[in-house]
């Protein structure tokens, strides 16, 4: 029997682990035990990291450059099959990639980018219209729906396109003025893939109210109207007076464009940093 | 009762505001402030898809109405009872194809005035399937249109002019 062992390939070693667990022997943990491999790091520091513990042989780490990098940091073979991953990933994700620069905005838009925030600034007769909003947290979960395919369709074909519809913040100062217009708008809720003939307004507001233009701060103690319950016919003068401004439902469609294109990029950025991260080289 | 608005197209610029005050308008002079009524306004896509699954033609239109109280007789108006009930139903207005209808000397808010007015006589049981049915229809968007252009001091001449 053990003859027949020592001429398996290693490939078979989860196998042989459940026979050595149910009749530990010395010359299967012999066969199983990873190859030493030297290192730049004396051995005191190593075994100062990687603690006491003894692991069962399969489960413990190739040890520090086991993969003969000689960086010295941990590499274990999940390590590897991790960044094997996420450079597929990385090349997948660059080739359905969009727009490999973000759109431009219409209406003469100038936009302004801090990782993951945008702001789009716009100057018109005395006024000053920001347009801010975030990335993070702004793709909705695609539908579950219930229905099946229909015949021929493949399950893959139905998925739906990612797409950020990010809270965004208006504001509106004046020449001159010490406050500002702030408007919070929202897309709706729906998910992404959900019934075609959603009757949504394509963009709503949700809150409104006065903000210091130079103070950084939320005045919390400002008085926040909440669109829930108002009056629908000042609903719509705000939503008016926002698309005088050029917010309105082209620019929405845009911004989501622009999001959306943001979003993947900061995505592709984050993959490759962890990439490199879990590289670590 | 609730008037919802909403604009779920890009293709025409529509202002909100005004055409919120022609339809309260029009719901104050047809005698239906207290019911709930719908007014969702899209593109020429949009309003193909829905007269595709809808009325089986693929082809976008000006208005299409979905009355919530179906069978009503002609200029019947409902007597619901339960506050639930108090509802129209929904008109979309093809905003995109009534903007590319509107001649030049026409005002574009006259023009979706005098549709929501066809739409909302279609959710309160007027038909236009025959030429009686159409008679009727025509005079009371004739005569609705009359009050509210001396209310708004504009001449609207119904839709239904020419049909038949």
């Amino acid at each position: 029997m053990l003859q027949l062992l020592r001429s398996v390939p290693r490939a078979v070693g989860s196998a042989v682990a459940g026979l050595r667990a149910a009749a530990p022997s010395q010359p299967f943990r012999q066969l199983l035990q990873p190859a030493f491999r030297p290192c730049a790091r004396p051995f005191g520091l190593l075994s100062v990291r990687t603690g006491s513990v003894q692991l069962p042989g399969l489960l413990q780490p190739r040890g520090p450059c086991a993969c003969g990098c000689g960086c010295g940091r941990l590499h274990t073979e999940g390590d590897k099959a991790f960044v094997d991953f996420l450079s597929d990933e990385i090349k997948e994700e660059k080739k359905i990639q969009k727009y490999k620069s973000l759109p431009k905005m219409s209406g003469g838009w100038d936009l302004e980018v801090n990782g993951t925030e945008a702001k789009l600034v716009r100057k018109i007769a005395g006024e000053k219209i920001t347009v801010t909003f975030n990335i993070n947290n702004s793709i909705p979960p695609p539908y579950d729906g219930e229905e099946e395919p229909s015949q021929g369709q493949k399950v893959e074909e139905q998925e739906p396109e990612l797409t950020s519809t990010p809270n965004f913040v208006v504001e509106v100062i004046k020449d001159g003025s010490k406050k500002a217009l702030v408007l919070d708008c929202h897309y709706p809720e729906d998910e992404v893939g959900q019934e075609e003939e959603d009757q949504s307004d394509i963009f709503s507001i949700k809150e409104v109210s006065f903000q210091p233009t130079e103070e950084s701060d939320w005045k919390d103690t400002n008085y926040t109207l909440n669109t829930d319950s108002l009056d629908w016919a000042l609903y719509d003068h705000l939503m008016d007076f926002l698309a005088d401004r050029g917010v309105d439902n082209t620019f929405a469609d845009e911004l989501v464009e622009l999001s959306t294109a943001l979003e993947h990029r900061e995505y592709i950025t984050f993959l490759e940093d962890l990439k490199g991260f879990v590289k670590s080289q | 009762m609730s008037l919802v608005l909403r604009d779920l197209q890009r293709a025409v610029p529509l202002r909100r505001a005004p055409l919120r005050g022609r339809l309260q308008a029009l719901r104050s002079v047809l005698g239906v402030r207290r019911f709930d009524l719908g007014v969702v306004c899209v593109d020429n896509e949009r309003m193909r898809r829905v007269n595709r699954r809808y009325r089986r033609k693929d082809v976008p239109t000006d208005v299409l109405a979905f009355p919530f109280h179906e069978n009503l007789k002609a200029g019947e108006i409902p007597q619901p009872e339960f506050p639930d009930d108090y509802n129209l139903g929904d008109i979309f207005l093809g905003v995109e194809y009534i903007f590319q209808q509107c001649k030049e000397d026409e005002d574009y808010y006259d023009i979706l005035t005098v549709t929501a007015t066809h739409g909302l006589c279609h959710l309160l049981g007027f038909t236009h399937s025959t030429e009686a049915e159409w008679q009727k229809m025509y005079q009371k968007e004739k005569q609705v249109l009359e009050e509210l252009s001396r209310r708004v001091g504009t001449r609207l001449q119904p839709l239904s002019r020419g049909l038949f």
